[in-house]
């Protein structure tokens, strides 16, 4: 039977894969992508959690819904901040801009 | 329990083979003529590619891309509202004005601000 | 439903609006206009807001409050807003053609700040929290002309994202084991479980961040660097007092302390120490006001979290009082380093050099508002730090205390730093630094915000009672 368990480990595997590729990654549009990894790893918690601890409500579910458009908005600003690096270094190419080491 | 996985791995091997049969069954029936190199080239109808597949967008590209993605995924909050329309109300409907109102100042924003325009 | 009582809300939600449709329809973007709308709306909404501190409501099930905790800090953080959007009139030309959004955007962060300090459950505490970052994400970012304040823009937001997906994990732990995302209703359903604690770290790291609590303050001193002066100043003011308030509430009410087996006190201590001892210690090394500020508000942070650390009447006394001076005076001692700024170009140490015989209003509104910060009296700093660390030694955190005190005193060193170079250093140049009107407002409040809580206490102490009576 696939239950909660596998869900949330599910939603873990994500979640890591997701952290690991923010910190391994040096290219800004890959980090984005895995923010955007970690965030729906917390969506599939969500659901999950809903549908078999709270199947009477839709509170998992509602929450899911916002943390996607917030994480939709987050993206936006965060692409909308590259493009001005980029125009401001006259580049598009990721690889050169290497200033994201922290 | 492996009932549950089992069924899994009927629907992986039924989608695996799906494609599979169809190929094998036109391989099967199609005519065999020898290869030419008209033959090999890009398919009759298409434009013979030009350049490498792999180039860069404009910069401007992105800026639709932004603004269609903002109001594409705002629109999710429509979706459950529409569900229940009957019975929310008028209070839900008034909501859901004020909402879209602040969407379009938005969009106005956006507009004033030339991203919509292709320089 | 009476929504009456969200008129605070509603109206800074319409000013924001309001200010960037402005910009739009008038010609030259209203540039004098926008300011001056702005400023006077909040300050209505300030009134407003002082005029309904007392009134408490609760919406859709609890998941929104409107509680005398919750109105101090809204209070607080229309203050810090309209002392910022003072002190930053000048420093706004610098935006040129932008500055109706810049307001805009300070509006919106203010709003969320508000959310997320009403905030009963955990979605309505997202959303505060998102709106106001991803506010300040592109305020940091708003110098396009410098390349140090657009890449802080993008380590801000990709730091903060992280932080929001842990914060967000944990609370999906939470959610797991309690059936429920709203706070008060967390505190009677839990059960003392490994996952539970584990969503209890991850909240504590996602909040942790947000203040810039050591290890999780990686952040704080690059873009408090990169970002526009006004933008830090709120960031630093703002933006901490409102994850404190955040953090307050989910501790308090959903594993209020002594209830539960899961000390998380003991959590909170350790970071609390660490910040106090990293932060000054960094903070001695600096040779940039702007990133020595970074560093001392760092360290503030764990001031403020001893007082949740202890937990009692003292403590969280201590939270909210210190909230509220630290407005007063971190934003006095940014907005002399704008002015500086301004008229220097740097913000380097040396660029204090002899501002004492250029502008001596300056200098000594600096000094007091530093003094305050490393808590010497009668400045209002020391009677925060009074309470917090009298809390902590009621709780039985002798220890928590005791570093406190050191380390406030390692502070005076630094701060003190900065004194002698505008007192004793000499200046090349001997011109007076020129204010406009709307910025000796500023400083004249946060020296008087300053010194009057520092004398007499009293009012804002029996304020801040009320306010914390909902946890007691």
């Amino acid at each position: 039977m696939i239950g909660l368990t596998h869900y949330l480990l599910l939603g873990t595997v994500v979640f890591c894969i997701g952290l690991f590729g923010v910190l391994s990654k040096r290219n800004a549009i890959a980090v984005l992508m895995s923010v955007e990894l970690m965030l729906n790893a917390v969506n599939i918690n969500f659901v999950a959690i809903n549908k078999f601890i709270t199947p009477n409500d839709v509170t998992g579910q509602l929450f899911s819904i916002f943390v996607i458009v917030v994480a939709a908005a987050e993206v936006a600003v965060g692409l909308a901040l590259i493009i001005s690096i980029y125009r401001h270094r006259k580049s598009v190419d990721l690889n050169d801009f290497n200033l994201l080491k922290w | 329990m492996l009932s549950d996985y089992s069924s899994i791995g009927i629907f992986l091997l039924l989608t695996i083979s799906f494609p599979v049969i169809a190929l094998v069954m036109a391989w099967m029936v199609r005519p065999k003529p020898k290869q030419t190199e008209e033959k090999l080239t890009t398919y009759e109808c298409g434009v013979d590619t030009k350049g490498k597949t792999w180039i860069r967008f404009r910069v401007n590209y992105f800026l639709y891309a932004l603004v269609f993605l903002a109001f594409d995924v705002e629109t999710i909050f429509l979706f459950p509202w529409a569900v229940k329309f009957n019975s929310l109300g008028l209070f839900a409907f008034i909501e859901m004005v004020i909402f879209i109102a602040i969407l379009v100042i938005g969009l106005w924003y956006a507009w004033r601000e030339g991203a919509l325009e292709w320089h | 439903m009476d929504f009456s009582l969200l008129t605070t809300e509603i109206l800074v939600a319409l000013i924001g609006l309001l200010v960037l449709v402005v910009g739009l329809v008038l010609p030259d973007r209203g540039k004098q206009l926008v300011g001056k709308l702005s400023l006077l709306a909040l300050a209505i909404v300030l009134v407003y807001a002082l005029i309904a501190f007392p009134r408490e409501a609760s919406y859709f099930n609890g998941i929104y409050q409107v509680d005398v905790f919750g109105n101090y800090f809204k209070i607080l953080f229309l203050i810090a807003g309209i002392l910022v959007m003072l002190s930053a009139s000048k420093y706004i030309k610098r935006f040129a053609a932008k500055s109706s959004e810049f307001y805009g955007l300070m509006i919106l962060a203010t709003l969320g700040m508000m959310v997320l300090s009403a905030s009963g459950d955990f979605i309505t505490m997202y959303i505060g929290l998102e709106l106001m970052t991803i506010s300040f994400y592109i305020l940091t970012a708003y110098l396009q002309s410098d390349k140090r304040s657009s890449e802080a823009g993008l380590k801000y937001l990709i730091l903060g994202a992280i932080s929001s997906a842990v914060l967000l994990f944990g609370m999906s732990l939470v959610y797991a084991m309690t059936g429920t995302t709203i706070i008060s209703e967390i505190a009677g359903a839990w059960t003392m479980q490994p996952a539970m604690a584990a969503g209890l770290v991850m909240i504590i790291a996602g909040f942790a961040f947000k203040i810039s609590v050591i290890p999780f303050h990686m952040w704080a001193p690059d873009i408090y660097q990169g970002a526009p002066i006004p933008v830090t100043t709120y960031l630093a003011v703002g933006s901490k007092a409102a994850a404190f308030a955040a953090l307050v509430r989910v501790f308090m009410l959903a594993f209020p302390p002594g209830s539960i087996s899961f000390n998380w006190n003991i959590i909170l201590a350790v970071l609390a120490v660490l910040t106090m001892v990293i932060g000054n210690l960094i903070a001695l090394t600096q040779k940039n006001v702007k990133r020595l500020l970074a560093y001392s508000s760092i360290a503030q942070a764990g001031y403020i979290l001893v007082g949740l650390v202890a937990a009692n009447t003292y403590g969280l006394k201590g939270v909210l009082f210190y909230a509220m001076l630290y407005v007063f005076s971190n934003t006095g001692a940014f907005a002399v380093a704008t002015a500086v700024e301004v008229d220097a170009g740097s913000t380097d140490i040396d660029a204090f050099n002899g501002l004492a015989k250029r502008s001596p209003m300056l200098a000594a509104i600096m000094t007091v508002c530093m003094l305050s910060l490393a808590g010497i009296p009668p400045m209002a700093g020391f009677v925060g730090k009074f309470y917090l660390f009298s809390g902590a030694i009621q709780a039985g955190y002798l220890w928590v205390a005791i570093i406190g005190l050191v380390m406030s005193m390692v502070s005076v060193y630094y701060y003190l730093g900065v004194a002698k170079a505008m007192y004793i250093g000499v200046s090349i140049d001997e011109n007076p630094i020129k204010l406009d009107v709307p910025a000796q407002m500023a400083l004249w409040a946060c020296l008087a915000g300053t010194l009057l809580i520092g004398i007499y206490p009293g009012p804002l102490s029996n304020f801040v009672q009320t306010a914390i009576s909902m946890f007691l």
